[in-house]
């Protein structure tokens, strides 16, 4: 091994290669030279693969991502194709198997992308974190759940947190209050049940994850961080009593009628229609992510036919032990570098550009709301003026719960692979009352061992104040 | 005899460079396909073969276990229910769109006028994309805004464990019943009508001439279609991940979207292929019956 690696040296550093580089120094950047460190300056083609949808968001990210990075760096071509969610992933994860696909990796959240690494199909960012200072200018919370064995594998795409979506005409009209407890929340969905209206809107037709957004709330906010933190890192099982009462407690919301309108319509009606009734006033509340933001503004307004108008509020604290207001912290999806691709370098400079730019960072999120909520540090006063209030609020909230240390965990990030995939296949199984709660959290605790023996855990953020 | 041989020993030189000429151009015709197969057929098969002896998350190396995946699927019961869903499936799948292909291809050969306008009607949802079919029976089907709905029905037809799986296998045979139509009505036309002429001179009803007449002249169709039907059903996945995914909690899943389950969102890709080729092995025997069925001449009788 010395000795292949001796005389490789030695062939790197022969006449006849010095003589070819000086005489076309050209050459050698396209191929993305790299500096001692192993992280070099790059150009050339750059493939990209992306599951932004829509014909506006599209346009956006050509328009105000791709062509001012081109235009910032002339030597690297930004290719990017758009997919569907889903096909991204399983087209992706295909591609990397066959050592091709894009040269930026848009991974799913932090959790699965970890299994890509596992697997050495993503190349090791390290070298670039530390050339471009990667670590100074992104949160530290979020950097550490793309790090494992010391190397960074990926970076962090989307800050994500759970919140409670409202008809704010409707409430106004009932004359109902936000609520901040349990009990408040409970009186408020029976009245709106017994009115005819869905308290909560919610399904899994289109998204079949979704069931572990419910379990996300339900685990925090019932649970509470403390327990979450103490059973992922190992402390307490997932068979504690305050885990199991968070699974009972979200079937007994199903089988009252207020989630969804029962289990069966859970299953059954697309989020569209959700949406649509959402906007109409027949659906009160939607518990969602921040992702949601960019796309709630559709069932609104003119546009859907109605004067209505939404806003956002905390999940209200399911148990008096947990505080109120609490955000869970999360990431939604990474962008790494695949191990396969021939143009790392210029992959790099592409991811540099993108996360290094702090001013174009925060435009972005006051452009678009949610989607390009990248995890850096910054105070409410560097947030531009010209942002939705109920996004600006998003992101100060979620500042503030950072800095106080009144955060908790999605299951997406800070849970095993195949655990989270339980999560909702099992929780199925729950609601269909093919098992019950306490077998659900039994069987969650056997993968979730099995899977931490393994090390494939991201590392959990310490608790308290956090940067 | 002895003439005979006496003039192919004379003639046989010639002949035998003729048909090695051709048999080597029939080769060369045949080589670049077959170059193509073992590239994308027989490579990824033999790799499938690997790959079921293994523990393999569909990314990076592999772990030799043996046999340990085909046992485990002998023990899975998800496994077991979603192969009593395929059986579910094909009883379902090989008889009510057959039963109305049949119907509506007899009552079309009936028919002189229009026959044109509404063979092109049959077709039409086999012509439209499933992604597209399944999607609009997604919102037909939903509880709160559907058909059923408008008519003071508000059953979560898709919703429901009890009736997701019948539910997806009746969009599926509405999609699929005009093509089978279209298909048997193209057999029928290929019927002697001597043949029912005479049947109606012997006094035989309508009734009569469809099984005495027109069942027989289709046989060999009708076998074709089965044997179809019965791959389809294993291969059936499309509809099913579009509409329901497999759920709710597998109640409508069936073997491929388990292996798709297990492949992408399980990493157990070995398990899959181990899945995989199980239901080859399965499709392999019902080919193998099927012509063995054909060389003893049961197309014809």
């Amino acid at each position: 091994m010395t000795a292949r690696s001796f005389s490789r040296r030695r062939f790197l550093t022969g006449a006849s290669l010095s003589a070819a580089a000086i005489a076309a120094p050209g050459v050698l950047t396209a191929c993305g030279g790299s500096d001692d460190s192993g992280a070099g300056s790059g150009s050339g083609k750059v493939d990209l693969w992306l599951d932004i949808q829509g014909d506006a968001n599209q346009k956006y990210f050509n328009e105000q991502v791709a062509a001012l990075f081109e235009k910032a760096n002339p030597s690297v071509d930004l290719n990017t194709t758009y997919y569907k969610g889903d096909d991204l992933r399983r087209l992706v994860q295909t591609a990397l198997q066959a050592r091709s696909g894009p040269d930026v990796v848009r991974g799913p959240s932090a959790t699965q992308t970890l299994a890509w690494s596992k697997a050495h199909a993503l190349a090791d960012l390290t070298p670039y974190a530390d050339k471009y200072g990667w670590k100074d200018k992104l949160s530290a919370w979020a950097m550490n759940a793309f790090t494992t064995d010391d190397k960074l594998f990926a970076l962090p795409m989307r800050v994500d947190t759970m919140m409670l979506y409202f008809n704010k005409t409707l409430f106004a009209s009932k004359g109902w209050k936000q609520p901040t407890n349990r009990d408040e929340l409970e009186a408020l969905a029976a009245e709106a049940h017994g009115q005819g209206i869905t308290a909560f809107g919610s399904s899994n037709v289109d998204w079949k994850a979704a069931g572990e957004w419910l379990m996300t709330v339900f685990w925090n906010h019932y649970s509470g961080p403390d327990a979450l933190h103490q059973a992922l890192s190992g402390d307490i099982k997932f068979t504690d009593p305050v885990f199991v009462e968070a699974v009972e407690l979200v079937q007994s919301y199903f089988d009252k009628g207020w989630l969804a309108g029962g289990v069966d319509k859970y299953f059954a009606v697309p989020s569209q229609e959700i949406g649509a009734n959402f906007g109409k006033g027949k659906v009160a509340m939607i518990p969602q992510g921040g992702w949601f933001m960019s796309q709630v503004g559709q069932y609104f307004g003119a546009k859907a036919k109605n004067d209505n108008e939404w806003d956002w509020m905390p999940i209200p604290a399911l148990r008096n032990e947990v505080k109120y207001p609490l955000f869970e912290l999360g990431i939604g999806g990474s962008l790494g570098i695949n191990e396969a691709s021939k143009n790392k370098d210029a992959a790099a400079t592409f991811m540099n550009w993108y996360y290094g730019d702090r001013g174009a960072a925060l435009q972005r999120m006051a452009d678009v709301p949610a989607t390009y909520n990248i995890p850096i540090d910054f105070a409410d006063a560097d947030i531009p003026k010209k942002i939705d209030p109920r996004s600006a609020r998003v992101l100060t909230s979620l500042n503030k719960a950072v800095s106080t240390g009144d955060y908790g965990y999605v299951t997406w990030t800070w849970w095993p692979p195949k655990t989270d995939v339980y999560v909702y296949e099992g929780l199925e199984q729950v609601l269909t009352k093919k098992i019950k709660a306490a077998d659900y959290c039994k069987e969650l605790d056997r993968l979730f061992t099995e899977e931490k023996a393994d090390g494939t855990i991201p590392a959990l953020p310490a608790q308290g104040p956090a940067k | 005899m002895t003439t005979a041989v006496a003039g192919t020993a004379v003639r046989a030189p010639g002949a035998a460079r003729a048909r090695r000429r051709s048999a080597v151009i029939g080769w060369a015709f045949l080589a670049p396909l077959l170059v193509l197969n073992l590239v994308v057929v027989l490579g990824p098969s033999i790799a499938t073969v690997y790959y079921s002896l293994t523990d393999w998350s569909g990314l990076g190396p592999a772990e030799f276990i043996g046999l340990e995946n085909y046992t485990k699927a002998f023990t899975d019961p998800d496994v077991h229910q979603a192969l009593l869903h395929n059986v579910i499936w094909f009883v379902l799948f090989g008889s009510v769109p057959m039963a109305m292909g049949l119907l509506g291809a007899y009552l079309l050969s009936q028919v002189r006028r229009f026959q044109v306008l509404f063979r092109a009607l049959y077709f039409i949802p086999y012509v439209v994309a499933s992604v597209v079919n399944a999607a609009v029976w997604k919102m037909l089907l939903s509880p709160t805004s559907g058909i059923g709905h408008q008519f003071g029905i508000d059953h979560s037809w898709l919703g429901d464990t009890a009736t997701s799986l019948f539910s997806v296998n009746f969009v599926v045979d509405w999609h699929f019943w005009g093509f089978l139509a279209v298909i048997f009505l193209a057999a029928m036309q290929g019927i002697d009508p001597q043949l029912y002429d005479a049947a109606s001179v012997d006094g035989a009803g309508r009734w009569q001439q469809f099984l005495s007449v027109t069942l027989p002249g289709i046989r060999p169709t009708m076998i074709f279609v089965i044997l179809m039907t019965v791959i389809w059903t294993l291969k059936a996945f499309d509809y099913i991940f579009i509409m329901t995914q497999g759920g709710p909690a597998g109640s409508s899943e069936v073997v491929s979207t388990l292996m798709y389950k297990q492949a992408f969102n399980e990493y157990s890709a070995g398990y899959a292929a181990a899945l995989g080729l199980s239901m080859t092995a399965i499709t392999a025997v019902i080919l193998a019956v099927y012509q063995y069925l054909r060389k003893k001449g049961w197309e014809d009788e």
